[in-house]
């Protein structure tokens, strides 16, 4: 499964690019995140509760980052368990280009799925990802912008 | 005094024995709801069990944490391959002569295997439990694909390997690699290869015949309950063999064999899919045992699509010789046979790729070679006759597939390719160069009727016509006619060469009659939706002149039943229904001596007439069977014990060999890939027709499954393992929006060898049903270059052929 997809948000990289390693900011903005743990800047421990279809599950998951091309994006790769439900794994690019006063951050992810989630949900795999990030933006956006406002 | 009316038509139709179009006795139940399955059992302080599966196709199991799960109120147990361990339970034998885990030894080899058996108090903990015990996986590498199977360094079963790594012997002898599980050849090599070299021509095509599924609407399950106090084991269970499943849990579980009562109550469909012996049946026993309670397990559809036996998945390449005009000289096979992560194929012991030795189909080929190759993959284990006699769809389809290809090649009609081909009346009994004695045949007969009932010369004619229209840009639709004749080989088998753990395949039948003329017949088979319930009685009706209805059938208890190989493999009526005609024949025998003695002749002075003995020569004088019947339990008759009993256990001599032309005209729209069957005309040559209303239904129900496998069904794989189709939204299961109206015929061959004739007929319409809907798409592109595209053909894929054969310009 492939995801891309470009959203523009109203702060400056910087602030964006701080946000986007920011545990507390993550944990409001993940969709269905119980837990969310900075062991190092680069290496996050999460608690997802999930549903995709008819599956529901708590997924644990582990993500690291590769933040050598700091400001201009970063790299991760994470995988995630969720018991009886399957499991997930996979990667993600993430580019931040300064446009003015705003930031346009631009992704390419690819996952992988594995167990009952890929056999139940794989028809909805896609479509519950494309709205699951959707959703991440739009309250990371939020968040964001109300930081730049306080 | 006594009279002679009504006339003995009049008695016999009285009787609806052999030929009555009876309708199913056991419909009076199934339609209001008062079936009883394995799921309707319940016990008092029943327990429910329920699989953790493994989310990984390949992996090592490093650790499992049950102590969560065991906090779930009503959760009794977790039980692990480490508490199985001490019993010697962790695996168990497949019926292949290879052996499966009942639970995560160590490691996991297909998706979906089972790695922990929860036992609770209702279903909703024991699922509550399941996803919270922790198991930590360590992936290994993934091999779903056969071919790679074969040149990997990754050892699938670390058990089949000695200390230096080397494949160790399995049960058909060496293997070549670690994941290689047999080679099984027939025929003569050599000569093969000779006549390849000198002939006209030679075709050439491999093919791949999909992974599928039986799928039937009642998934397994059990109920197994231990009495520890008398220390009798009772289990229900969807079982297609429930005497060999006695037999089996006796010799793993150590429990003598008579304090084990196995039960098959009504079976919900079974295609194959319930021949085998699966964990939940292991672990069920294991955990009444253990718990002293009653453990019912009943799987879910996912768990059934996934990891209980699925059919198929043989990559087969053919080479087929012939004279210029067209004559067969010759057949060339190889077969690579993807079993999965442990070998689970239901064959007899000495066919470990079933009868695909059939593969030369109904034709008079002299020369030919079959050689198959086993190999482990990670996926599902399997391999069961889906509707057919072992392994016998995937040889028609071959045969069929390569019969249609020579016609390509030698540019020439593939009726009358057949036609010039065909194992001629004359030549049966037919020797045929793969080994088996075709008991009988007309193959002629039948052809030219099927090709004179469907108009052939006119469809063709049509079809010219669709072409031209077709090129003309005139229509978008594309016309195919398929064409199918096969040759099943059912009734297994012959003690001498079939059996199944060692255990012979003969079948058996007991009959009582009871003083006032009804009976009971009890059978070592298990019917599944094929109404033997009714024709069983048919039978026995003819054979002994007591109305089939005045017959109750009783199948399925190992305590009551007489011993017997089960239900598949269209055996019933060749080797049951046989053993039934016997038995009859014995009631016949002493009815016989009682009619004497009671008309005062001697015994050779009365003769049977339908449901009587009448003096020879003096019909007047008669005893019915009902007036014998109750004779025998109220007379005291010199030299002749009371009772009208019989038992007799059948060891057919040969296999029965059915066969029939089916004929499907299909219209295909070449821009959505969508089949549209205009028409389906099946003739089938079952021998003795027993009943012609269950004759016809069988033949609808397989054509159903032929249509669906042809055109859609598959258990897809991605190469992580994962299963693509496990639920009914992506596996394929026909409605009646996708069947047809199907014409069926008949022409009558009776089996010589069989004491009424029949051959058996539930699985012939699959047989010949897969290759038939095949070949029917293969024919619309045949015209326009298309000589070989694998199934399933789904709109996608048939829309994708019209597209690489440039026909969306």
């Amino acid at each position: 499964m492939e995801l891309k997809d470009e959203i523009r948000i109203s702060a400056p990289r910087d602030v964006v690019y701080r946000a986007l390693n920011d545990p507390e900011v993550l944990k409001q903005c993940i969709p269905g995140c119980e837990e969310l743990e900075q062991h190092t800047p680069e290496h996050l421990e999460a608690k997802v509760v999930l549903k995709i279809g008819p599956v529901k599950a708590k997924f644990a998951g582990e993500v690291f980052l590769d933040t050598s091309g700091a400001p201009d994006g970063f790299t991760l790769k994470g995988e995630g368990k969720g018991g009886a439900a399957g499991f997930a794994k996979g990667g993600a690019e993430v580019t931040l280009v300064e446009d003015g006063a705003e930031t346009v951050l631009s992704y390419e992810a690819k996952a992988e799925v594995g167990g009952k989630i890929a056999q139940l949900g794989s028809r909805l795999i896609q479509g519950t990802a494309k709205k699951l990030s959707a959703k991440f933006f739009a309250q990371f956006a939020e968040v964001v912008a109300e930081q730049t406002a306080a | 005094m006594n009279d002679l009316t009504p006339t003995p038509e009049e008695r016999a139709a009285n009787l609806k024995g052999m030929g009555c179009a009876r309708k199913r006795v056991e419909d009076v139940r199934f339609t209001q709801g008062r079936g009883n399955y394995v799921d309707d059992i319940k016990l008092d302080g029943m327990l429910f069990g329920d699989f953790v599966r493994s989310p990984y196709a390949h992996a090592r199991v490093v650790s499992i944490n049950s102590e969560e799960a065991m906090k779930v109120p009503g959760v009794v147990a977790v039980i692990t391959a480490a508490d199985l361990e001490p019993l010697g339970l962790h695996w168990m034998p497949t019926l292949a002569g290879d052996k499966q885990m009942v639970l995560a030894d160590g490691k996991v080899l297909f998706q979906g295997q089972e790695v922990a058996f929860v036992v609770a108090e209702d279903r909703y903990a024991a699922a509550d439990a399941v996803e919270l015990v922790e198991v930590e996986y360590e992936e290994l590498p993934v091999i779903v694909d056969p071919f790679e199977a074969l040149k990997s360094d990754v050892v699938l079963r670390e058990d089949t390997v000695d200390a230096n790594g080397k494949a160790t012997d399995g049960a058909h002898g060496p293997r070549n690699h670690p994941n290689h599980i047999f080679t099984w050849e027939q025929g003569d090599e050599a000569a093969t290869e000779a006549v390849m070299a000198e002939a006209e021509v030679v075709a050439e095509e491999t093919m791949y015949y999909h992974r599928t599924h039986p799928c039937p609407l009642e998934t397994c399950g059990s109920v197994a309950s231990m009495d520890k106090v008398t220390g009798k084991l009772t289990l229900w269970g969807t079982f297609q063999a429930p005497h060999a499943i006695r037999t089996v849990v006796s010799l793993i579980s150590g429990i003598e064999e008579h304090n084990i009562r196995v039960i098959s109550p009504d079976i919900g469909g079974g295609f194959g899919n319930k021949v085998g012996a699966y964990s939940g049946y292991v672990c069920s026993v294991v955990a009444s045992i253990v718990t002293g309670k009653p453990v019912k397990w009943v799987e879910d559809r996912m768990e059934n699509l996934m990891t209980t036996a699925f059919a198929r998945d043989y990559w087969m390449s053919g080479k087929i010789s012939a004279t210029k005009d067209g004559k067969i000289t010759g057949l060339h096979c190889h077969v690579t046979a993807d079993h999965g992560g442990f070998d689970a194929c239901a064959d007899p012991t000495k066919f470990p790729a079933g009868f695909m030795n059939i593969c030369t189909g109904s034709y008079d080929i002299p020369t030919a070679y079959l050689a198959v190759d086993g190999v482990y993959t990670n996926k599902a284990p399997g391999g069961v006759s889906y509707r057919c006699s072992f392994r016998v769809t995937e040889a028609v389809y071959f045969i069929e597939r390569m019969i249609e290809v020579l016609a390509i090649k030698l540019n020439m009609d593939a009726a009358e390719l057949r036609r010039i081909n065909f194992i001629k009346k004359e030549q049966f009994p037919y020797q045929s160069a793969l080994g088996w004695e075709y008991d009988s045949g007309d193959y002629h007969t039948a052809w030219d009727k099927a090709m004179e009932a469907v108009d052939y010369q006119g469809l063709r004619a049509e079809q010219a016509q669709r072409i031209e229209d077709f090129k003309a840009g005139k229509t978008r639709s594309l016309m195919g006619i398929g064409l199918t004749f096969f040759t099943e080989i059912v009734g297994a088998g012959p003690v001498k060469n079939c059996d199944i753990l060692g255990l012979g395949m003969f079948d058996s039948c007991e009959i009582r009659i009871h003083p006032t003329g009804s009976a009971i017949a009890r059978l070592g088979t298990i019917s599944q939706g094929q109404g033997h319930a009714t024709t069983f009685a048919q039978i026995l009706a003819s054979e002994i002149g007591l109305p089939a209805d005045s017959i109750t059938i009783e199948e399925g208890d190992t305590d009551t039943a007489p011993y017997g190989l089960g239900t598949y493999g269209s055996r019933s009526t060749p080797v049951a229904g046989a053993a039934t005609a016997m038995a009859g024949r014995k009631i016949r025998a002493k009815a016989q001596m009682i009619a004497a003695y009671l008309l005062e002749v001697h015994d050779n002075d009365v003769e049977f007439d339908v449901d009587r003995f009448v003096v020879k020569g003096a019909p007047e004088r008669f005893k019915t069977m009902k007036e014998i019947a109750f004779a025998a339990y109220n007379q005291a008759i010199p030299g002749i014990e009371p009772g009208l009993e019989a038992v007799s256990y059948y060891d057919p001599p040969n296999m029965t060999y059915p066969f029939g032309a089916y004929v499907c005209v299909m219209d295909i729209d070449v821009d959505t890939g969508v089949p549209e069957i205009r028409r389906f005309y099946a003739l089938d040559d079952c021998g003795t027709r027993i009943n012609p209303m269950i004759i016809e239904g069988q033949i609808h129900g397989g054509l159903t499954e032929a249509l669906a496998v042809a055109l859609g069904q598959e258990i897809a794989y991605d190469e992580m393992g994962n299963v693509k189709t496990g639920t009914l939204m992506d596996f394929f299961l026909p409605t009646s929006w996708e069947v047809p109206n199907y014409e069926t015929d008949y022409t009558v061959t009776p089996s010589p060898h069989h004491p009424i004739g029949a051959k058996g007929v539930g699985e012939s319409p699959h047989v010949g049903g897969v290759p038939c809907f095949s070949n029917a798409v293969h024919d619309a592109f045949r015209a326009f270059g298309l000589t070989q595209t694998n199934m399933p053909h789904d709109h996608w894929r048939i829309w994708k052929t019209a597209n690489d054969l440039g026909l969306h310009g």
